[in-house]
């Protein structure tokens, strides 16, 4: 059994890449075992690691001459070597038509669910689209740029005019509504740009929440707040941002009391209209 | 009794199917497009917040004309689903209300592929166009090797004579036609299910011939 391997560091993490072969005129299972300090973090689709991995490390059948390629992560310093292998033993051909693979075993074992995550793509929509959040939903991008994420930039009047595309859009949406059938995503629209300003709210509750419990606080609970921080460096510019998010949070809510106001105001005939074409 | 509503294509009416389905079948239909949720919301849990573990999928169900499971629209709550959830959320409900119908995404990543395995027997919804069908076929290949039963296809918005013997030799099962009809479009969004709003129209006899056909 031949196991050549390389290790990476990310961050608090090591990234580790092996190459195993089989030399072997037979088949073998072998077993690798991970030496780092953590457990093994193995490749996973749809939250379910790969077959024959475990915290530990994997368990592989290599037929003669094979060669397999796999690597993992695991939150501890790279050590040397990284993985090392545990056991190879021989596969028992005769046993083999029983057992098979370990991977379809393990499909016939799993449910049609397990089944269905490790064979189809990942249906979760990528991290960027909802750490940004800003550019995906539209008429409530401007305002919570304003609330929170941007605190020093200044609205530009570009800015003010894309808000008004934004709001034909919004009114489109509404008026799509009442045939769900044709476009699947028109009844989101009026509730989620809400969400996304509710967590934009959140994120600064959870700043003004930090500023308060520094305020007047005494020794522990400053110390508390600064380890929770991961240090004190974490902590600067606190002020400045806090008191930027004062002044946008009262900008904000003028805003919005305002296009309530004149939200109350409107009496789209829509009905009609939808009776005369 | 779990009846996936599936069709590969997205707006061909799977949504709108799966709703009067449900209720000819006088069961709960639960919103499985963590993605782009159409069924009518609610303010309480939804099955975001299931699949998050967060919620009992019985404390989601909103009751209605058709009892329905809706389910979240954030990016977030869709990311945050662990779609092995899934089988014993619907199950649960499943026990509680005997029918439930799942009303699929279209494509076929993880989140169309897990309602199929999920349930017991699926429904293909198609439009009479081919590229439709086309989608259609390649949802039947999945079903099949996830062993959700075809049980008959919807040819949907029918306005002239489809060739519906050929799409149901195509997928390998009885076609019933929907006639396009402005009161099937509303139904969801007005929660008035064609059954009952208008019993004697040809879209209705349609409904319930697809609901006939499941098995109970």
């Amino acid at each position: 059994m031949d196991l050549t391997w390389d290790i990476d560091r990310e961050g608090d993490a090591s990234l580790v890449r092996c190459r195993v072969r089989n030399d072997d005129a037979v088949p073998r299972r072998v077993r690798i075992e991970s030496r780092l300090g953590a457990p093994v973090l193995p490749p996973r689709r749809g939250g379910l690691p790969e077959s024959g991995w475990d915290e530990a490390g994997v368990t592989l059948r290599l037929d003669p001459g094979e060669r397999r390629a796999l690597g993992f992560a695991a939150r501890a310093p790279p050590t040397d070597p990284p993985v090392e292998i545990a056991d190879v033993e021989a596969v028992d051909t005769t046993a083999e038509s029983v057992s098979e693979e370990p991977i379809a075993r393990d499909e016939r074992a799993g449910s049609a669910t397990a089944v269905a995550l490790r064979r189809l793509g990942d249906h979760r929509p990528p991290r960027a689209a909802t750490a940004g959040g800003a550019d995906e939903l539209n008429g409530a991008s401007k305002a919570e740029r304003e609330g929170s994420s941007n605190p020093t930039g200044d609205a530009s009047p570009g800015e003010s005019a894309v808000s008004d595309v934004d709001d034909d859009d919004t009114f489109d949406g509404g008026e799509r509504d009442a045939d769900p059938d044709d476009s699947p995503s028109a009844s989101r629209g009026p509730t989620e740009w809400f969400d996304a300003v509710g967590t934009r709210l959140d994120a600064v509750e959870a700043r003004i929440d930090r500023a308060e419990r520094l305020t007047d606080a005494d020794l522990a609970a400053a110390t508390e707040a600064v380890a929770e921080a991961d240090g004190v460096e974490e902590l600067s510019g606190l002020d400045q941002r806090v008191a930027a998010d004062a002044t946008r949070l009262r900008e904000l809510s003028e805003r919005a009391s305002a296009l309530a106001a004149r939200a109350a105001e409107t009496e789209a005939p829509v009905e009609a209209l939808e009776q005369l074409a | 009794m779990i009846l996936a509503v599936a069709g590969g294509k997205g707006g061909v009416g799977k949504t709108t199917l799966a709703y009067n389905v449900a209720a000819a079948l006088d069961a709960v239909v639960v919103d499985a497009d963590l993605g782009m949720a159409d069924l009518p919301g609610g303010r309480g849990p939804d099955l975001h917040d299931v699949l998050a573990g967060e919620a009992d999928p019985i404390e989601t169900l909103r009751a209605g004309p058709v009892d329905v499971v809706p389910c979240g629209r954030t990016l977030a709550g869709a990311r945050a689903a662990d779609l092995r959830r899934l089988e014993s959320a619907v199950a649960s409900i499943e026990r509680e209300r005997g029918t439930v119908v799942l009303d699929c995404p279209a494509g076929r990543r993880a989140d169309a592929g897990v309602p199929l395995a999920v349930a017991d027997a699926c429904l293909l919804v198609v439009s009479p166009r081919a590229f439709a069908l086309a989608d259609a076929i390649r949802t039947r290949a999945l079903a099949r090797e996830l062993d959700a039963g075809l049980v008959g296809c919807a040819v949907n918005r029918v306005t002239e004579e489809p060739p519906t013997d050929a799409i149901a030799d195509a997928l390998g099962a009885p076609a019933a036609v929907v006639p396009a009809d402005p009161r099937v479009g509303r139904s969801v969004a007005e929660e008035r299910p064609v059954v009952d709003a208008a019993p004697d129209s040809a879209a209705a006899e349609a409904v319930r011939e697809l609901a006939r056909r499941v098995p109970r």
